[in-house]
């Protein structure tokens, strides 16, 4: 019935519904969903006809979309370095960017280290920034009913985000949860914004780094500062990015432009995806987060400048051409990009190397919004002007605020500790281990809880130290010290991060 | 998939998938040009598309399907989709009544930006959910006579009719094109030597025919 297909992962499954709880099982009633769940657990390889799942060191099932073959690794002891470096960078951050942000920019160029990723998103992003503005405004949103016109599109999606991703592959799993938290949460913090689909990408993405309150608040940056109407009514902002990213081609590459002019094909038709997912859902992994690194230090120009590498690569000679006699054969050859174009070191150097800058984009956007203005009235949806990364995000802050600072997480105010926990600490436990286990640092995993929790069972914690664990609530459980294995930890003079 | 090689098809036709969020565009799709089928098929952001070559006939006609967001927000950007559509499968999932509550809507999208004389076929999929069904078989075949739609009841999961739904709406397009080529091959007749192409615009019988607009 349904054949594998190299592209998009293995599309085998279901026969008999071996998949969990599949939409048309669960119309089935509530039993068969189950059973389904149930079974599932176990037979998702066998129904896929692997022996056994073998994952990659980014949570993809080997052989799907993201999962890739031989790639270039990073010594150690130059990881290590890294590492290093990083989290002098993170405690002392507003000084790092206040004066040093050329050498942030550099090592977001260089790539972050996976195990300091996610919290580096964080801080570049200024998602961190806002958790601390906003303490306990996402528990609210997700302890709030949504509107049902939302969940139910949302619902729709959960299962068809990376879906060959470890964190993602079950119905009903913590991966979707997750995912339909955030979502939510985001359908309730802006109403007048609802769900967009291309969000789900961003936020899964986004979860593989950091546990969901987190996830919620970069998303919002992303929605708003980054990329702000991208996911609005109307998607002006898209529309208008297309044209902006096809005139810039001009300079870039004149055998290309000329080309897609010529052949009359509309940005939209290509550049949708690419942007609105910002590459998640197009380039090899190890490429999506080099990316994703550089957009969240330098904002949206890198988003433009990848569009314009892949577009100069597939197009830009006369050679490439030839393949693309019509407006079906030049699309098709956009969305089969070569494997060489897309690599990690070779498309990075081209992004960094291609002189396009913010102030050309923002000189663009004035000229197509004129032309639009002209041509189609009045923007119906005005978005904020967008900021340009992280100095530009820090900058617009209205001070004065608190310097960000690491800091004990578990804070327990007198009325906390009854509250309702979001999430478990042995959940978070799992997610963790699952999270860095997907990034090959397994040892590390148990570290920080650990730190945390002793912290919350009341010993002494000098706030340089221990800093924010993030994915260990507030109001967690302190009795919960059955997975506690290390007393390192706690005595180290590292910060949050501390692997042992 | 096309290399633009002349001998491959005689004919191109160009064929929207449109309707709700969900409904199933993605898998008819790949269930058409591919036999594949996947319950986890990605969110489809951006545009989607995929050919076969079928034979009408003696003609090798070249069916290129168009899959786009069916989400309410993606309607602002999609005149770039409808551009040059020939045919459209409007579908809706029987399972689920609120997405055959807005075909309407949805024909409605399609006429502002599509030609008039594009075929159009209402689909109802998911048809192996029999005990899940919402709209009943005959109530969307009428909406589909009163508005000169055809109708077919499709199952993406279980291949059943979306061979033949595909292929009816490239018949009749088939069938329309033709006819525009006599009425316009007695025009030229008439106007003896005008330079003007017709609708069909193909240069010659030699090259491929593409009915784009």
């Amino acid at each position: 019935m349904a054949k594998s297909s190299k592209e998009n992962g293995p599309r085998a499954p279901a026969a008999g519904g071996s998949l969990s709880g599949t939409r048309e099982s669960l119309a089935q009633g509530p039993d068969a969903a189950t059973t389904d769940e149930l079974s599932s657990l176990g037979s998702d390889s066998e129904a896929n006809g692997f022996a056994e799942r073998r994952i990659d060191k980014f949570g993809f099932i080997v052989g799907s979309q993201g999962a890739e073959g031989a790639l270039e690794e990073v010594p150690l002891e130059v990881l290590r370095q890294r590492e290093s470096k990083w989290l002098d960078m993170l405690n002392n951050w507003d000084k790092w960017m206040a004066k040093k942000h050329k050498k942030i920019r550099l090592r977001c160029q260089k790539g972050i280290p996976p195990s300091l990723r996610g919290r580096a998103w964080q801080y570049l992003s200024g998602g961190k920034v806002k958790l601390q503005q906003n303490p306990g405004k996402f528990d609210e949103l997700d302890m709030s009913p949504g509107d049902p016109k939302w969940l139910d599109v949302i619902e729709r999606d959960l299962h068809r985000q990376f879906p060959f991703h470890e964190m993602f592959v079950s119905r009903g799993g913590h991966g979707q949860q997750d995912l339909f938290r955030v979502l939510k949460a985001y359908t309730l913090y802006r109403p007048e914004e609802g769900y967009c689909q291309a969000q789900a990408p961003i936020a899964a993405v986004l979860l593989m780094h950091m546990p969901a309150e987190q996830a919620f608040w970069c998303l919002v940056q992303v929605c708003e500062k980054y990329l702000p109407g991208y996911y609005s009514e109307k998607l002006e902002a898209i529309q208008l990015d297309g044209e902006i990213l096809f005139s810039l081609l001009q300079k870039v590459s004149p055998v290309a432009h000329k080309h897609l002019s010529r052949q009359k094909i509309d940005p939209l038709l290509y550049m949708t995806e690419w942007f609105m997912c910002a590459f998640a859902r197009t380039l090899p992994w190890s490429s999506v987060l080099r990316v994703w690194d550089m957009f969240f230090c330098e904002g949206v120009k890198i988003i433009f400048r990848v569009g314009l590498v892949l577009l100069k690569h597939a197009l830009g000679s006369p050679e490439k051409l030839k393949a693309c006699q019509g407006q079906y054969e030049t699309i098709e050859q956009l969305r089969s990009l070569s494997p060489k174009i897309m690599q990690e070191a070779f498309l990075v150097q081209e992004v960094i190397e291609l002189p396009v800058t913010e102030r050309q984009i923002e000189r663009e956007h004035l000229i197509q919004l004129r032309r639009w203005q002209e041509t189609r009235g009045e923007l119906e949806c005005r978005s904020p002007p967008r900021m340009h990364g992280a100095k530009a995000i820090l900058d617009a802050e209205p001070g004065p605020r608190p310097t960000l600072q690491p800091s004990p997480s578990i804070r327990l105010p007198p009325d906390a500790a009854l509250l309702s926990s979001k999430a478990k600490p042995p959940k978070q436990v799992q997610k963790e281990q699952r999270r860095t286990k997907a990034s090959g640092q397994l040892d590390k995993s148990l570290g920080p809880n650990q730190a945390t929790v002793m912290t919350a069972s009341g010993d002494a914690c000098p706030p340089q130290d221990l800093s924010p664990k993030d994915s260990v609530p507030q109001d967690s459980a302190p009795k919960d010290l059955t997975y506690h294995h290390s007393q390192e930890s706690l005595t180290s003079q590292e910060s949050e991060d501390t692997y042992l | 998939m096309g290399n633009g090689k002349d001998e491959d098809y005689n004919f191109v036709f160009k064929v929207v998938l449109i309707g709700e969020s969900g409904v199933g565009k993605t898998n008819l799709l790949s269930r058409f040009t591919r036999n594949e089928f996947s319950h986890d098929s990605r969110t489809t952001i951006g545009v989607e598309f995929s050919t076969r070559t079928v034979m009408l006939g003696t003609a090798a006609v070249k069916a290129q399907i168009w899959d786009t967001a069916g989400l309410e927000r993606y309607r602002a950007i999609t005149s770039a989709y409808y551009r040059g559509a020939v045919g459209a499968l409007l579908v809706f999932d029987l399972t689920k009544h609120q997405t055959y509550a807005v075909v309407e809507r949805w024909l409605k999208e399609l006429y502002d930006h599509a030609e008039a004389t594009i075929v159009v076929m209402l689909v109802g999929n998911k048809s192996d959910l029999s005990q899940a069904r919402e709209v009943p078989t005959e109530e969307a075949c009428m909406f589909a006579e009163n508005n000169g739609l055809l109708f077919l009841e499709t199952s993406a999961l279980d291949s059943t009719n979306v061979e033949l739904a595909f292929q009816t709406v490239l018949k009749e397009i088939f069938a329309k094109v033709s006819k525009q080529r006599q009425n316009s091959t007695l025009a030229n007749a008439i106007t003896l030597g005008s330079a003007e192409a017709g609708q069909d615009s193909g240069p010659g019988e030699k090259r491929a025919c593409c009915i784009n607009l």
